[in-house]
């Protein structure tokens, strides 16, 4: 009897304990933040390192980092709403459109979470966002860059990186800023020198965009283009594209290839002993690990857009502090990407600090007032305040930007900063010096 | 001029590699009647053979061929043995699927030691040394690798037409019952295949690994051109797998220059012509 007495009052309490558990985390007062981003499949790579970014991100606003020299760090969770902590969910968008837009659906509904944070590819940030927009739940995203998406005027979502059009853009700055004696350590290009431009670009989606966008400004600023052609990517040989780009006697190359491509087309062009004056990449390819890893010292000379280089430390130092601790956990320096998502999160703490409330509508006005001034953000930018940089553009992060790197003394060097130039950490080696 | 040259000589050294990748097909499907879709991969395990050995111990690039050639061989036996063996007595949808799956083994098996990375055989007498020839710049070790693919033909060709072992593989091909009533071992002769088939890929991948990139999908590419190669050239055929080959090299390089976007179609544009009009392929039977 007693027993039996002992075991009700045991489940009893059990019972109570589970129904009060929400409740009690809640006393701990907890913001949750879904982030969706491609965990498993061949992009899981570069998923780990954003999750990495993201993590870093929440733990810096919820714990006192003293000496770094950043609001958030000297935040122990979110002053407007009382210190509450951040807590990120994770969800896995297998770097699927339509797995990614259940999983933010499961986020909002399931999870409740406050807002959204991801995804990484456009494709799944385009579907993921829009399950946002018609549960009316913030979707803030870091790291997508393709133009359409800050031009489908939807009001609940937010882009903080730039995207391709304004990579596109600083491309033309950088060969204006030659021409016009800008870059640091080389006296000033006749334009004659670097044009006509040759351009090959991947035929996918984000390929085809970005040759799209080079011919555009090449006709506004005034650059002839020799040679501009879409090749079949995952190639089992380039030769013939290669030598597309040597015959057109064109001095300046431009790419835009994933790293396989990127691979193929500089070792074909070694082979044809091509001499360009200039090699630019339009990142994906030319700035991935495995790029410098393979080709080793056939990369020095070659520019690629970027947007975080390790080596901005010099002229940020609170970026080298928070590189450092981010190294430590991952193994890794910051790399464009994971450097994005840690921004990410910093933009969601403002902006739920500003709002004081996690109400939908109090942190859509919060993030469309939002104003984060450059000094506070470990990326080269002016700061982070969303509108239309660009004809169409909604909710479109206007003071961000990219950087031009250039590999310098591979095999043992690091991609060294050319533009913007008053950034630069070194000189532009310029002209291409060739291969040996 | 100029234009031909360069694209003709470019066309021909990449297609004798694609020839040599397609041979093994060619042979296994000639023998026995199976499509070894894992064809690819058998190439993929012959790259990571020549970089390793060209980074860890480290041996040129060149000396590992024949460690190439030898797993590869190894390989084809032992999955024949293993697996293929077995599922010959299931249904076709079986033998599909067999190799289909030996195919995700050998990849992710790769992925797993490897990981997705991209690595290249970095250090060798011919690795990233360009030849000059009057209009043509051309790299050393694609040069090479056409000589080894040119040789391994005309060994396999001499193998199988003019030695005893080769007529009872061809036999097998024939009739591969009544070539088991004559007293030849067709088991060991669908070894044979097995074991020449992985040993030329695989020397094929660590030609290949030279002047291309090794990842553990790398195959997938090669193993699309492989199956129009053979198709074009006939199931079986020695000769044909050489000719399509060398053709779809060209084809590749042409199409490449004049219109790169949609070069791949023309590849297989051909093969779909083949397969309507002429369905045994240039030299099948």
């Amino acid at each position: 009897m007693r027993i039996k007495k002992l075991g009700v009052l045991s489940f009893v309490v059990i019972l109570s304990l589970l129904i009060f558990l929400p409740n009690l985390s809640f006393a701990q007062k907890e913001v949750k933040i879904g982030v969706i981003l491609p965990l498993s499949g061949p992009l899981a790579p570069i998923g780990k390192s954003l999750k990495d970014g993201a993590e870093l991100g929440a733990d810096i606003v919820n714990t006192k980092y003293p000496g770094i020299g950043i609001s958030i760090a000297e935040w122990e969770g979110i002053p407007g709403l009382g210190g509450a902590k951040i807590k990120l969910i994770f969800a896995d968008s297998r770097g699927d459109p339509a797995w990614g837009a259940e999983q933010a659906k499961r986020l909002i509904e399931d999870e409740k979470v406050v807002g959204l944070l991801g995804a990484y590819q456009s494709s799944v940030t385009k579907t993921a966002s829009v399950e946002a927009e018609r549960a009316g739940i913030p979707f803030v995203n870091p790291d997508s860059t393709s133009p359409e998406l800050s031009k489908r005027g939807f009001k609940w979502f937010w882009r903080v990186t730039p995207h391709e059009t304004w990579f596109t853009r600083d491309l033309f700055d950088f060969l204006d800023g030659l021409v016009a004696g800008k870059a640091p350590g080389v006296k000033a290009v006749s334009k004659s020198e670097l044009e006509p431009l040759a351009v090959a670009a991947e035929n996918t989606e984000w390929g085809a965009a970005s040759l799209t966008e080079i011919e555009k400004f090449a006709k506004e600023r005034g650059w002839k283009i020799a040679e501009g052609f879409k090749y079949a990517h995952k190639a089992t040989d380039l030769t013939s594209e290669a030598r597309k780009l040597t015959a057109s006697k064109a001095p300046t190359y431009l790419f835009a290839s994933y790293v396989a491509d990127a691979i193929l087309f500089v070792k074909a062009m070694k082979e044809m002993k091509a001499t360009p004056r200039l090699i630019w990449g339009q990142n994906a390819g030319f700035i991935a690990p495995d790029f410098w890893k393979t080709l080793g010292g056939d990369v020095n000379g070659i520019v690629s857009r970027d947007v975080f280089a390790a080596v901005l430390g010099k002229v940020k130092p609170e970026a080298d502090r928070i590189n450092k601790i981010y190294k430590e956990r991952s193994g890794f320096d910051f790399d464009g990407s994971s450097a994005r998502d840690f921004i990410g999160v910093q933009v969601w703490a403002h902006a739920l600090d500003k709002a004081k409330s996690t109400d939908p509508k109090a942190l859509q006005k919060a993030l469309n007032e939002l104003h984060i001034p450059g000094k506070e953000l470990i990326m080269p930018w002016k700061g982070v305040k969303f509108g239309s940089p660009f004809p169409g553009d909604t909710n479109q992060n206007e003071l961000g930007s990219g950087i031009i790197i250039q590999y310098q003394g591979y095999p043992d060097g690091k991609p060294e900063i050319v533009f913007p130039f008053e950034m630069a950490t070194s000189k532009l080696i310029y002209p291409f010096p060739g291969w040996k | 001029m100029e234009l031909a040259v360069q694209l003709i000589v470019y066309g021909i050294l990449m297609g004798l590699v694609f020839s040599l990748i397609a041979l093994g097909l060619s042979l296994i499907f000639g023998v026995m009647n199976i499509v070894n879709f894992a064809h690819g991969e058998f190439m993929m395990v012959g790259m990571y053979i020549a970089y390793l050995l060209s980074t860890f111990l480290p041996l040129d690039p060149l000396l590992s061929l024949p460690f190439a050639a030898g797993a590869g061989y190894l390989l084809g036996v032992v999955s024949y043995r293993l697996l293929i063996h077995h599922i010959l007595r299931g249904p076709m949808v079986a033998q599909l699927f067999g190799t289909f799956g030996l195919m995700l083994f050998l990849r992710y098996l790769a992925m797993y030691i490897f990981t997705p990375d991209v690595r290249s055989v970095k250090q060798g007498i011919l690795v990233g040394k360009t030849l000059s020839m009057g209009w043509i710049n051309v790299d050393a070790s694609k040069v090479f690798s056409a000589g080894v693919c040119v040789l391994a033909f005309a060994a396999v060709y001499w193998m199988i037409y003019r030695t005893k072992l080769g007529r009872a593989l061809r036999a097998t091909s024939i009739d591969s019952e009544a070539a088991k009533y004559m007293g030849i071992d067709t088991k060991g002769m669908n070894a044979l295949a097995w074991g020449i088939g992985g040993a030329t890929v695989a020397l094929a991948g660590a030609l290949l690994a030279h002047f291309y990139y090794v990842t553990p999908t790398v195959g997938m590419l090669f193993t699309l051109i492989a199956f129009a190669t053979v198709a074009l050239g006939g199931f079986g055929s020695i000769v044909g797998a050489f000719i399509a080959g060398v053709l779809i090299g060209l084809i590749m390089v042409v199409s490449g220059q004049f219109v790169s976007e949609l070069k791949f179609s023309f590849i297989y544009i051909v093969y779909f012509l083949v397969v309507v009009f002429r369905p045994r392929g240039l030299f099948g039977w």
